[in-house]
């Protein structure tokens, strides 16, 4: 039986502590989950063990693999293990796989003896996405595939090499629930075939698939430890309450959509947005077709569905952001001159990367002639401080960004804002945080809100009228 | 090959091979209309080019006129010329006598040799030297590089050329200093380019490598076990080409236009040298052949370009696919 311990981990940045642990044990046949919200240091512990993490940080600490003891000062004595002993699954599948590559050789070249025996390196990387129900891409480039499958590709990749220690990186982020089930699995079977699995998320469907030990850390500490179900059915800390409760299904607002009739919504209202018989192919891929759909002053709608369907595609059309191949697109006068706003999935990407947040706001409240003192007093309702827009778009974090985006969506009182999986990328907290202050802010000004997810459970948690778009092309209306 | 692989190389060759019509078509009109502004009278320029300037009389200068049809209108020179250029017939140069194409193709192929061996040249330093400063960014080859930069961009090429004569020719005598036609007096034009552009390439060399391997891509083929020069041969270089490759486009077209000045410094004959030698005695078959070469060298130059990036990166260029 393999066993791997850490002692005495730290992770230091100047003075701070960024991780302070004292022991960890993973034993093979049992996972080991670190969840946390972003910031907790969990990211950094596993690159710690790995021996990846930025050179300008300071490790402390020794780890043992059946016996033998590593210095993890030394970030290079664990490199021979690489892809034979240790193995890492990348975050962000779609960007760890080489855009120049087809999959097959991608995944080969992590196999034992690949330099010598290239052909039979090929021949297990077919094998073994095969197994993984990937046959059919073996040759397929990366930008082909959908997020699922890219982050089964790299499972591929990373595990080949027959290691036993599986460290994975927050696994989760812009996955919808299904490829999230698949890629569970994937990690319970290592666990069962006697590997050791530490897995690093801020999931708690996927910390409670995969069952085991459960860490829970904030600030650089573990504040909680224990069997994954004990801890996330009755939870001991603090923080670890808080953490159970972000779950969309289990929070407690004023703005949760009620199972009766919306009291906002005025069915006689002329509709801010009419949509008839939309359709869109993308090449031979036909993504939908026949939808109908009217959105009014104040109605919250859901499109909902497996990533890859065209939810976002949708939503973009009904904003006129594209152009559909068949159908009609009416807008009311009232979303006329930026009243119709939209929040993008990755905040950093929608805010101007080299200007100062206090310059890119500026230039709304002059395009548009915002009263002074909005910009302020909106960031103290949401509960920003002002030093922030002192900042570039990088140094602010994902959730704070995303607050700043409903700032500046908000600032021309929009009677629609389309949330285009606005919060997938954010850690529980973060998120409940983030749909807090959108929801508090629409329901004060009766704007309505137009929401792209995945995750059904965000869905029905927000919106009164749902829309699921399947891989069927037919969409099913849930009034 | 696969067969939408295919459809891409096609649709590139076709759409360049229209360029290549349309470009010739506009350059063959913008040469005749721009010879026609010149000041003077073609004829006594002719006629200084064919029998020098000291026997050009009023009488010579009718000869030429008479013989070469130029009292014709322009309309009818023009319209001849587009004419013949379809029948591919480039006629004869009106100084020399010579048929356009074997002129034409003698300076093309100086031309040629020079930028192909200033391109290598150029690739090889600073193609080094960008893959060794990023090696360790901010260490004291990178700041080299840097520097290196700075100093040949701020050097006008007939400075560097003469710098590099006084240096390789007069002091150490190793090569001549100008001429046509022998492999080593070939070296110094070829340096003198290629010593201009390796800074440059050094400093695009330098960037993309450093992005590429700080990128999520190339972080994972190390965890998974691969050694350096692995991940540097499967990963790094392939990614590397597809933003230099368009780069190096560019610079090999700078360099076939643009090296008139060291084609004159160094006597090298090569197109600019032809070209400024057309315009001076007015040979309007060899300027526009000349401008017309030039031109569909550039087309050429993009179609490879095209081609290579089309083999390097699989993912598609238009925006419809990603939405």
């Amino acid at each position: 039986m393999s066993l791997l311990e850490l002692r005495d981990l730290a992770v230091r940045h100047g003075d701070t502590a960024l991780v302070d642990v004292a022991d960890i044990s993973v034993k093979s046949g049992q996972a080991l989950t670190i969840v946390g919200e972003s910031g907790s240091g969990k990211s950094l512990l596993a690159h710690a063990v790995m021996g990846t993490i930025t050179t300008g940080l300071a490790v402390e600490g020794t780890m043992s693999l059946d016996g033998v003891h590593y210095d993890l000062a030394d970030r290079a004595n664990r490199k021979h293990h690489w892809g034979r002993e240790l193995a890492l699954l990348p975050q962000e599948p779609a960007l760890a796989l080489d855009p120049t590559m087809r999959v097959r050789d991608q995944v080969a070249e992590g196999a034992p003896g690949f330099r010598s025996r290239r052909k039979a390196a090929l021949r297990r990387a077919e094998d073994t996405l095969g197994r993984l129900n990937l046959g059919h891409a073996a040759r397929a480039w990366p930008h082909t595939l959908s997020g699922g499958m890219a982050q089964r590709v790299a499972y591929a990749a990373a595990t080949i090499g027959g290691a036993r220690v599986l460290i994975v990186d927050e696994p989760t982020k812009g996955l919808d629930r299904d490829s999230l089930d698949q890629l569970a699995d994937l990690l319970t079977e290592h666990v069962a075939t006697g590997g050791l699995l530490i897995t690093i998320t801020h999931d708690l469907h996927l910390a409670r698939k995969l069952g085991g030990e459960l860490l829970v850390m904030r600030d650089a500490i573990i504040v909680e430890r224990g069997p994954a179900d004990r801890v996330l059915t009755t939870p001991e800390h603090d923080y670890t309450r808080r953490l159970v409760a972000a779950e969309p299904s289990r929070w407690q607002y004023e703005w949760l959509a009620s199972p009766l009739a919306d009291a906002t919504a005025d069915p006689a209202a002329e509709p801010l947005v009419a949509a008839e018989k939309l359709a869109k192919s993308y090449g031979d891929t036909e993504l939908f077709r026949d939808i109908s759909l009217e959105i009014r002053p104040g109605e919250r709608w859901a499109l909902a569905g497996p990533s890859g369907v065209g939810k976002t595609t949708l939503g973009n059309l009904l904003l006129r952001l594209g152009a559909p191949d068949e159908g009609t697109v009416r807008h009311h006068n009232a979303v006329a001159g930026g009243r119709l706003q939209k929040l993008y999935q990755d905040p950093a990407l929608s805010f101007p990367a080299r200007v100062r947040l206090t310059d890119a706001m500026r230039d709304i409240v002059r395009r548009h002639g915002v009263p002074p003192g909005r910009v302020e007093s909106l960031m103290a309702t949401l509960g920003l401080p002002e030093s922030l827009l002192h900042r570039l778009p990088g140094q602010v974090s994902g959730g704070e960004l995303q607050r700043l985006a409903i700032v500046r969506a908000m600032l021309l009182e929009p009677a629609l804002v389309f949330a285009d999986e606005a919060t997938s990328r954010l850690d529980l907290l973060t998120q409940e945080r983030t749909m807090d202050c959108l929801m508090s802010e629409l329901t004060r000004t009766g704007c309505a809100l137009l929401l792209v997810t995945h995750d059904r459970e965000l869905a029905t948690a927000v919106a009164d009228h749902h829309l699921r778009l399947d891989q069927a092309v037919h969409p099913v209306a849930v009034p | 090959m696969s067969g939408t692989q295919r459809q891409l190389v096609a649709a590139v060759l076709l759409r360049r091979a229209g360029q290549a019509v349309g470009v010739a078509l506009v350059v063959s009109v913008l040469c005749f209309a721009v010879v026609r502004q010149l000041p003077g009278d073609a004829a006594y320029r002719i006629a200084a080019g064919r029998y020098g300037d000291d026997l050009v009389d009023a009488d010579s200068a009718a000869a030429v006129r008479a013989e070469l049809g130029l009292d014709r209108s322009a309309w009818q020179q023009l319209g001849d010329w587009l004419v013949d250029l379809l029948r591919l017939d480039f006629g004869r140069s009106l100084v020399t006598s010579r048929p356009v194409v074997a002129e034409v193709g003698y300076y093309l192929l100086g031309t040629l040799q020079l930028t192909a061996v200033a391109l290598g040249l150029a690739i090889v330093i600073g193609g080094l030297a960008g893959v060794l400063a990023a090696r360790c960014p901010g260490g004291w080859l990178d700041h080299m590089t840097t520097a290196w930069v700075a100093l040949v961009r701020a050097l006008p090429p007939f400075l560097l050329g003469l710098l590099l004569i006084l240096v390789l020719s007069v002091h150490l005598g190793l090569l001549p200093a100008v001429g046509h036609g022998s492999s080593s007096s070939l070296v110094l034009p070829a340096l003198t380019l290629a010593v201009g552009l390796s800074g440059l390439i050094a400093r695009v060399t330098r960037d993309t490598v450093v992005e590429i391997t700080r990128s999520e891509h190339v972080r994972f083929a190390r965890t998974k076990g691969l050694t350096e020069r692995l991940v540097l041969a499967r990963h790094a270089l392939r990614n590397a080409g597809v933003v230099l490759v368009p780069y190096l486009g560019v610079q090999a077209a700078i360099l076939i236009e643009g090296v008139v000045v060291v084609e004159s410094l160094f006597a090298w004959q090569g197109l600019g040298h032809a070209l400024v030698h057309a315009v001076f005695w007015r040979d309007v078959p060899v300027l526009q052949a000349t401008a017309l070469v030039l031109a569909l060298l550039v087309v050429a130059i993009n179609t490879v370009v095209d081609l290579a990036v089309l083999g390097l990166d699989p993912r598609p260029r238009k925006r419809e696919v990603l939405a």
